[in-house]
């Protein structure tokens, strides 16, 4: 037992400190040197020379990266070259409204998708096509034109959300039905197949001849063996969610990592990007665990093991 | 064209005699304090410290709590400001300005000469790295002469310096905030003397700003005096046009600016909005920048065939649906340094510029009906790099790709460079074409930035034009206003005669607000919407 929790625990670590170089090295390999990007249309005589000094530009490739390790282990983010602020401040005053918006798609995303999913299986034909088909709309609707469609409708025509911001729960609802539609039609196709082929197990029929209704046995028995399948689809639910919150955050102007890391990437903001990438990897480990215990309570047998 | 035919509609009202009624509604309709506003803008700046931002987007917003010494009128003549006089030496340098004696700064601070004194210092000071500091090229120190008389040294006569001193970029912050520390974060801590104080940013959401009640130093040129009208504005950051227009429609917003061309329709001569068009081009047009030490470009054959391959007018009118109009010159049509003689004086000519790639060897055409010579393609990239692309400009561009294509045999390869791409092949000179707009107001200043040998286009080309170069540093010397007069002239005329810019379009500021909201205006030293110091509320 803590042994498994020890080699985790490490995992985390290599996962963290792999991340944090490749996305260091990855930055420092686009064209363009990061006094140059800093200084956009302006020059005058030293300005770059000025740049690369205040920031440590002008240190060797390796000190600069083991500045940033050794600063980061020590817990210092830095500060941000564009925004010129703290980005511990930066990253923690964006966190939120992004765990917000994506918290609330999931959780509907979830929600939608098994209750589609679990009315729908192994119903009749045109029922399933239809829902088969909306499904496959959604999931390949970009979030940008969905959000759009949606605030055209409900804020603009009929003004019961407003446009945007991140005030208060009506400010929520617009931009996580967005980010929900696509990833609740990716993930009710899948469910629904897992379900009908457990609708086919020899157990099933078993329950049946018990007496049970064909809700519960949908509902207590075959969702337990579906949700493997979608469980696993939970770490690109996950990665799925963050991505899509860039362009909702965008589409609605709210507060968010999204616009903070683009704007990072495109101007070579290192600090920044560090920060955001430490985050990712933080996340990916802690979904993964989390996956991991899911498998466990969904999965008796796999307790055993 | 609009407010032209409006003009001639309220001409044709008062000689009816009906002057007297017009003049009834304006009186009853008189500005009152109170109330606040939300306006939607485009762009987050990612800094709101003047001294430090090179976006134009953070000036607009910077002049609602930044002042300067000089405020400039829209016909480039300087009003005083938070300076009530001031006096240039006959040799052009010295400059002695003396100061109101009643300005306090947002955080209660003095405003004096120590505080100028401090200001500049800071940008011109190396370590700071203050984008600011380019406008300071000669300033070689102040002096406080007097507590409220401040002195400026220049190493050499510069024409452009009162320009910049009135510039938002050269503003003033009290020095106790500039003491301590990073201020590109905005709130409070950015204090200023300006009409609204800087209460609050929301990053990724939303900048508000309340009313300074002190305020009684509004510049020369403001429509009224003592502290703004408006108890309080919020800025909204909506980057979408889509989103930014419902919003105004629906109600949720009260101003909104950067109204797309397909949606100007919605706000003009409708009863509940207002759309308000900014001058064309108050700085420079929209131009492209030919690197013309690079082949092929370096054949001045090519850049004038480029130069008259097309013609701009339709493109133009195609992609902002005649709202603004096409460029002559690389200074702007509102700027009152603009050549007016360069009207109709080029371009649109495809025989000739056919013909003079035909006499320069670009005899053969390859499989897809380009031009090529010894086997080489005629290709110009155009390098547009992605955070700048905005205001449909990549279609103007595209519209003039496929024009040159079919017209000429030119292959004009337009790319969405990255920031740091463009940065690159700033830094090695190797830049092909450049398109944009430049936002310093000073049309001497504009031409050396785009085309002087320091500048920041051609600054890593080695051997730039002596001619143009030569006439832009004269230029910025010319402290003689008729001579530097002759000189901008000269350089715009000479840059399109040379072909090392091709002007395009004169962009303008498409502001749409409710009814109510009145005072809206623009600025001309910033090129940009006016602060919010003349909004009032009808009805508030």
């Amino acid at each position: 037992m803590w042994s498994r929790i020890a080699s985790r625990l490490l995992t985390s670590l290599v996962v963290a400190w792999a991340s944090v170089t490749a996305a260091f090295l990855a930055l420092h390999a686009l064209p363009g040197r990061i006094e140059d990007i800093l200084a956009g249309d302006v020059d005058y005589p030293g300005l770059r020379e000025a740049i690369a000094a205040e920031w440590g530009l002008d240190r060797s490739l390796f000190e600069q990266y083991a500045a940033f390790v050794s600063r980061i282990a020590g817990g210092d983010l830095g500060t941000s070259y564009v925004l010129r602020q703290p980005v511990t401040e930066i990253v923690g005053s964006q966190l939120w409204p992004t765990v917000q918006l994506a918290l609330a798609a999931g959780v509907l995303a979830v929600a939608l998708a098994v209750s589609v999913a679990l009315l729908t299986a192994g119903r009749g034909r045109r029922a399933r096509k239809l829902a088969s088909i909306l499904e496959l709309v959604l999931a390949s609707t970009p979030v940008f034109w969905i959000g759009i469609l949606l605030l055209m409708l409900f804020s603009f025509t009929l003004r019961w959300f407003p446009v945007s911001g991140a005030n208060g729960w009506t400010s929520l609802v617009l931009p996580s039905i967005a980010l929900a539609l696509p990833t609740a039609g990716l993930l009710a196709q899948v469910l629904r197949e897992a379900i009908e082929k457990t609708l086919d197990q020899p157990f099933v029929t078993t329950i049946r001849a018990r007496g049970v209704g064909e809700f519960a046995i949908r509902a207590r028995h075959v969702l337990r063996h579906a949700l493997l399948p979608a469980v696993t689809l939970g770490g690109w639910l996950i990665g799925g969610l963050l991505g899509g919150a860039v362009i909702t955050e965008k589409v609605f102007g709210r507060p968010g990592l999204g616009s903070v890391t683009l704007g990072a990437v495109l101007t070579h903001d290192v600090p920044v990007v560090l920060a955001v990438v430490l985050l990712a990897a933080f996340i990916h480990v802690a979904a993964s665990t989390i996956l991991d215990i899911l498998y466990l309570l969904i999965d008796p047998r796999l307790r055993a093991a | 064209m609009r407010k032209f035919v409006s003009l001639l509609a309220l001409a044709a009202l008062s000689t009816a005699g009906l002057a007297d009624a017009v003049r009834a509604r304006s009186d009853a309709a008189q500005p009152r304090p109170g109330g606040s506003i939300t306006w939607g803008v485009t762009t987050e700046p990612s800094c709101f410290d003047p001294h430090r931002s090179s976006q134009q987007a953070a000036f607009f917003v910077a002049r609602n709590y930044i002042d300067s010494l000089v405020g400039k009128r829209a016909d480039g003549s300087f009003a005083p400001w938070l300076a009530t006089q001031w006096s240039i030496a006959p040799d052009g340098l010295t400059y002695t300005f003396t100061l109101r004696e009643d300005v306090a700064f947002h955080d209660g601070e003095t405003f004096d000469a120590a505080a100028v004194k401090a200001n500049y210092d800071f940008v011109k000071k190396p370590e700071n790295a203050a984008t600011a500091a380019s406008l300071l090229e000669n300033f070689t120190g102040a002096e406080v002469v007097a507590p409220h008389v401040v002195r400026f040294t220049l190493s050499r006569p510069d024409s452009t310096f009162l320009e910049s001193v009135s510039n938002v970029k050269l503003g003033l912050i009290s020095p106790k905030a500039l003491a301590k520390g990073d201020l590109c974060g905005g709130g409070p801590a950015l204090a200023g003397t300006g009409p609204f104080v800087f209460e609050r940013y929301v990053r990724g959401q939303s900048a508000t700003f309340v009313r300074n009640k002190a305020y009684a130093w509004a510049p020369g040129y403001a429509a009224h005096h003592g502290p703004a009208y408006l108890d309080r504005f919020t800025f909204r950051f909506l980057p979408e046009y889509a989103v930014r227009t419902g919003a105004l429609t629906s109600g949720q917003v009260d101003v909104i600016e950067g109204v797309q061309a397909t949606d100007v329709s919605l706000f003009a001569d409708q009863p509940d909005f207002t759309l308000l068009v900014g001058p064309s081009g108050a700085s420079t047009s929209f131009t492209f920048n030919i690197n013309y030490t690079r082949w092929p470009a370096d054949d001045v054959r090519v850049r004038r065939a480029l130069r008259d391959g097309f013609d701009p007018e339709p493109i133009v009118r195609q992609v902002y649906l005649g709202h603004v109009p096409r460029a002559w010159s690389i200074i702007g049509p509102a700027n009152p340094a603009y050549n007016k003689a360069l009207v109709g004086a080029w371009g649109n000519d495809i025989a000739g510029a056919n013909r003079l790639l035909d006499e320069a060897g670009w005899t053969t055409r390859d499989a897809e009906g380009f031009r090529t010579k010894d086997g080489r393609r005629l290709r110009i990239d155009v390098g547009y790099p992605q955070p700048y692309v905005r205001d449909n400009r990549e279609i103007l561009i595209q519209g003039i790709q496929a024009a040159l294509r079919k017209n000429i045999g030119l292959d004009l390869n337009l790319r969405i460079v990255t920031a740091g791409e463009y940065a690159k092949g700033n830094a090695t000179g190797t830049w092909a074409i450049y398109p944009n707009t430049d936002n310093p107001s000073d049309p001497a200043r504009e031409l050396w930035d785009m085309l002087g040998s320091k500048g920041f286009l051609y600054t890593n080309v080695p051997h730039p034009d002596p001619e143009i170069t030569g006439l832009i540093d004269e230029a910025l010397q010319a402290t003689d206003p008729t001579r530097k007069r002759a000189l901008t002239d000269r350089i715009q005329a000479l840059g399109v005669e040379k072909a090392f810019i091709v002007p395009l379009f004169a962009p303008s500021w498409f502001l749409a607000a409710k009814k109510r909201v009145r005072g809206l205006s623009f600025e001309a030293g910033l090129d940009s919407p006016s602060s919010a110091y003349d909004v009032w509320l009808e009805g508030a």
